[in-house]
């Protein structure tokens, strides 16, 4: 993306002539692959490559979006001559032109795709699965501060495969999303085999409530759900608010949201806004500690760098990106003793919370009882459910020391914005939660 | 407008095997609150081609110089081999077709939406006795242009507008707190009344004292609660194999029949096929399946115009455009809970409907009221409906006239329906 940043800025300044004024243009240029898999043939095959343009401004309560679809200088000047246009002040000349070239980094695709399919074939030989490869690129340019790009690959493979167990033939879900790494291809594999395992025959747990241990950093995703969502800054009034500082928590339990790790899903160096973005406490030796913001919901400290977009048609919200919890000392055996009588979940499909009520929910597609400290039935398909501060008051106070990362984290929704979230976590067992099957 | 050159280029490169797709849209936002108010333009562009070289390929971009620079990278992936299908031949091209440019108020290619804010938050107030707020509205108003040309000669250009919204409203009793979005959508004068009960039951009922105080009973669903179990349901109109409990075609009461007619919203489908209505179950039989290109050559019949194209970036795939419950043999709502002598009226969902049309299972989990001798008896802070879904769809035992179509993406039209002997949890 060539742009003349100064040119833009000249152009972006009577649209913030207040101090806390927000003007600024964002570029995104996006290439992305998806190659559908169905019992190790590749089936339908697509890509995509496209840029978009918008223009904003931010001035008290008042936000003002123009998308185009396009790049370079024509697109934005389109996009600021409607921003200039609804504010009433003059208007750039209009100068369509076509759209310059991208500059797309070499692509990686086609080595993936030589190895995805014997991986595919060999670990889980009948499958249905969904792999994209995205090339993102982004340009801010903010009034007032200086312009910046940034650069994510993204590596996503989803879907369903059949397994044997001992009662048959099953089908298991699976995803995993990783930044695309030199390790990608490993870790892929490792999970691909651990999924495959062979599993006993599942009972159901039965309706009610039971202890949880949150094993293979599926703690990630609670804490997603009931902490980064609910200190996002424009989140509202949620069971959190008003308790700025307070301890509702174990002391051994800290949760920080940090998107500068860039070897997980949700990772980035600037964010949409053009911040540089910095690791967020949000729970710190048990006590609620900061929120996550962005330039319009920024305290004193400035933004923490988690304004964030689906993609250039959509506003910055405050969003969460690494959902990371700090070790414990624990081993796993140890935890599991802990336990005594619960429920060991290593899988989460997904989460959901209501903040207002702070209730939340998450569907598990198996478990394991555990019964006197040691590990029982397999267990079907089932929620936990539960409300927000109950669940952080009741995580116990010994925290797993090993951390992995949390690979099925992926993709999360908020008002119809899908950004990319990531996390790790130790094992973490949380007390009286209500679990349902399925 | 797509010219003539790409078409050639189109046809010497993949001959006989191609579908060019574009389409361009403008819309204007409105997001209010009580503080805030935020708006935004967008006019978006998508030009997409499908193509059969040994398999399907698909190719996607925002400009045409990014789709020519995405069709080679699409040709190298490999792609499970599959001939073309028959394309619809023929066209419809009306006059005009392009969304005019104002090159002096680049602001007025799409009028406002109307500002509702005020007199939808004083309805809700008022249907709730002043226990729910509306938080949010948001209302896009848009238009779109879209052109399908394919290797067979096949010329279609077709415009659409649309004026759409969701609404965001918290209750509030005591300290406890709900949260409840509703979707819309206006295809006349907007409907606030019907927002504003939705959200002020949604937000409110939920934070009734209990759930349901017996375990069976008569179930009414809420048109938006009906819709949306519809809109679960509606693979099972689309999927290549039939579930084993789909037996001899009758799956529902002789009292449901569901229809898709998308003849108001486009003259053709996502792939210049003809709109057509289809019935897909008269009187509780299942009759026809709605196909798109590719799916109806692997049936070996015809395509019904049910090729759908979310967006621009995903190629056809057959899909409801327009699914309705018929309700014509209806009866009035008045009528239909006038005669439940012990229910629940389910207002509205607090979960999405779950459903697993293999292993023949749904579960729906809402809020209502609870029915006693035909009126309202105590509010029901959340109750759940599970089981198997070829029961539920022979319980349905009768459907009022009162049909309303709601987003769901597409549009999903369902009236109040009446489920006998239903287990609550």
């Amino acid at each position: 993306m060539e742009i003349d940043d100064s040119a833009v800025a000249r152009w972006l300044e009577p649209l913030a002539p207040g101090r806390g004024d927000i003007a600024e243009v964002f570029a995104e240029t996006r290439r992305k692959t998806i190659v559908e898999w169905r019992d190790g043939e590749p089936g339908d095959a697509r890509v995509s490559i496209e840029a978009g343009v918008s223009a904003r401004q931010r001035r008290g309560g008042q936000e003002r979006l123009a998308f185009v679809s396009g790049s370079g200088e024509a697109a934005i000047r389109e996009a600021v001559r409607v921003l200039q246009a609804s504010a009433r002040k003059s208007v750039l000349p209009s100068r369509p032109a076509p759209a310059p070239p991208d500059h797309a980094p070499p692509s990686s695709v086609e080595r993936w795709v030589r190895r995805l399919e014997p991986m595919l074939v060999r670990h889980v030989p009948r499958h249905r699965f969904r792999w994209s490869h995205e090339d993102i690129s982004r340009h801010v340019v903010p009034f007032g501060s200086s312009a910046s790009t940034s650069t994510r690959r993204l590596f996503s493979l989803e879907g369903s495969f059949t397994a044997a167990s001992r009662r048959g033939d099953e089908t298991r879900n699976f995803s995993f999303h990783a930044p695309e790494a030199d390790a990608t291809a490993d870790e892929l594999r490792q999970a691909l085999t651990a999924a495959a395992a062979a599993r006993e025959r599942t009972v159901p747990f039965g309706d009610g409530t039971a202890d949880v241990l949150f094993s293979g950093a599926t703690a990630a995703v609670l804490f997603h759900e009931i902490l980064s969502h609910a200190l996002e800054a424009d989140a509202g009034e949620t069971p959190l608010s008003r308790l700025a500082s307070a301890r509702i928590s174990v002391p051994d339990l800290e949760v920080r949201d940090d998107p500068t790790r860039l070897d997980l899903f949700g990772g980035y160096e600037r964010d949409d806004e053009g911040t540089r973005p910095r690791m967020v406490r949000l729970l710190d030796a048990g006590r609620l500690a900061a929120s996550l913001t962005d330039r319009a919901h920024a305290d004193a400290r400035g933004s923490s760098g988690h304004g964030r977009r689906a993609g250039p048609a959509d506003a910055p919200l405050p969003r969460g990106s690494n959902t990371v919890v700090s070790a414990g000392a624990a081993t796993s055996e140890e935890l599991i003793r802990r336990l005594g009588n619960g429920l060991w979940i290593e899988e989460i499909g997904s989460g959901t919370v209501e903040l207002s009520s702070g209730r939340f929910r998450l569907a598990f597609p198996r478990g394991r009882r555990v019964r006197r400290g040691r590990f029982a039935d397999e267990i079907g398909a089932g929620f936990l459910a539960g409300e927000i501060l109950p669940a952080l008051s009741a995580v116990e106070p010994m925290i797993g020391r090993d951390v992995r990362a949390c690979r099925s984290l992926g993709w999360c929704s908020r008002a119809g914005q899908v950004v990319p979230v990531g996390g790790e976590a130790p094992d973490v067992i949380v007390r009286r939660l209500s679990v349902r099957d399925r | 407008m797509i010219d003539v050159d790409l078409e050639r280029e189109l046809e010497r490169r993949f001959p006989g095997a191609w579908e060019l797709y574009r389409k361009t849209a403008d819309s204007r936002e409105l997001e209010t609150s009580a503080a805030s108010r935020h708006e935004a333009w967008r006019r978006e562009e998508g030009w997409a081609v499908r193509w059969w070289e040994g398999g399907l390929r698909f190719a996607t971009g925002s400009d045409r110089q990014r789709l020519a620079a995405a069709i080679p990278l699409a040709g190298k992936l490999p792609a499970r081999s599959e001939p073309a299908p028959p394309f619809p031949t023929g066209g419809v091209i009306p006059e005009g077709g392009q969304i005019p440019l104002h090159p002096d108020d680049p602001t007025a290619a799409v009028a406002a939406p109307p500002d509702v804010f005020a007199p939808l938050a004083q309805l809700v107030s008022e249907k709730s006795r002043g226990e729910a707020v509306l938080v949010t509205l948001t209302l896009r108003q848009g238009r779109a242009v879209e052109e399908i040309r394919n290797a067979a000669g096949g010329r279609v250009r077709m415009q659409s507008s649309q004026l759409d919204g969701v609404a965001r409203a918290l209750g509030r009793r005591g300290p406890h707190m709900c949260e409840r979005r509703s979707v819309f959508r206006w295809d006349s004068e907007p409907d606030l009344a019907g927002v504003a009960g939705r959200l002020a039951d949604g937000a409110t009922l939920p934070l009734a004292a209990r759930g349901p105080t017996f375990s069976r009973g008569a179930w009414l669903l809420d048109p938006a609660v009906a819709a949306s179990l519809l809109a679960a349901l509606a693979p099972l109109f689309c999927v290549d194999t039939l579930p084993l409990w789909v037996k001899r075609g009758e799956i529902a009461s002789r009292r449901v029949t569901i229809a898709d007619d998308a003849s108001a919203d486009a003259p053709c489908d996502g792939e210049g096929t003809p709109t057509r209505r289809v019935v897909l179950v008269e009187d509780g039989a299942l009759v026809s399946r709605l196909h798109d290109l590719r799916s109806a050559r692997r049936a070996g019949g015809a395509s019904t115009a049910h090729g759908v194209r979310p967006s621009y970036r995903n190629p056809p795939r057959p899909g409801a455009r327009r699914l309705f419950f018929e309700t014509s043999g209806g009866v009035s709502p008045r009528e239909l809970l006038g005669g439940v002598a012990r229910g629940i009226f389910a207002r509205a969902l607090t979960a999405p409907v779950f459903v697993d049309l293999e292993a023949d299972r749904y579960e729906v989990e809402f809020t209502g009221v609870a029915l006693i001798a035909g009126r309202a008896s105590e509010p029901v802070a959340g109750a759940r409906v599970s089981g198997r879904i070829s029961e539920l769809l022979t319980r349905i035992t009768q459907v009022a006239t009162d049909r309303q179509f709601f987003p769901m993406p597409y549009p999903i039209g369902a009236p109040t329906v009446l489920v006998e002997r239903v287990n609550f949890q």
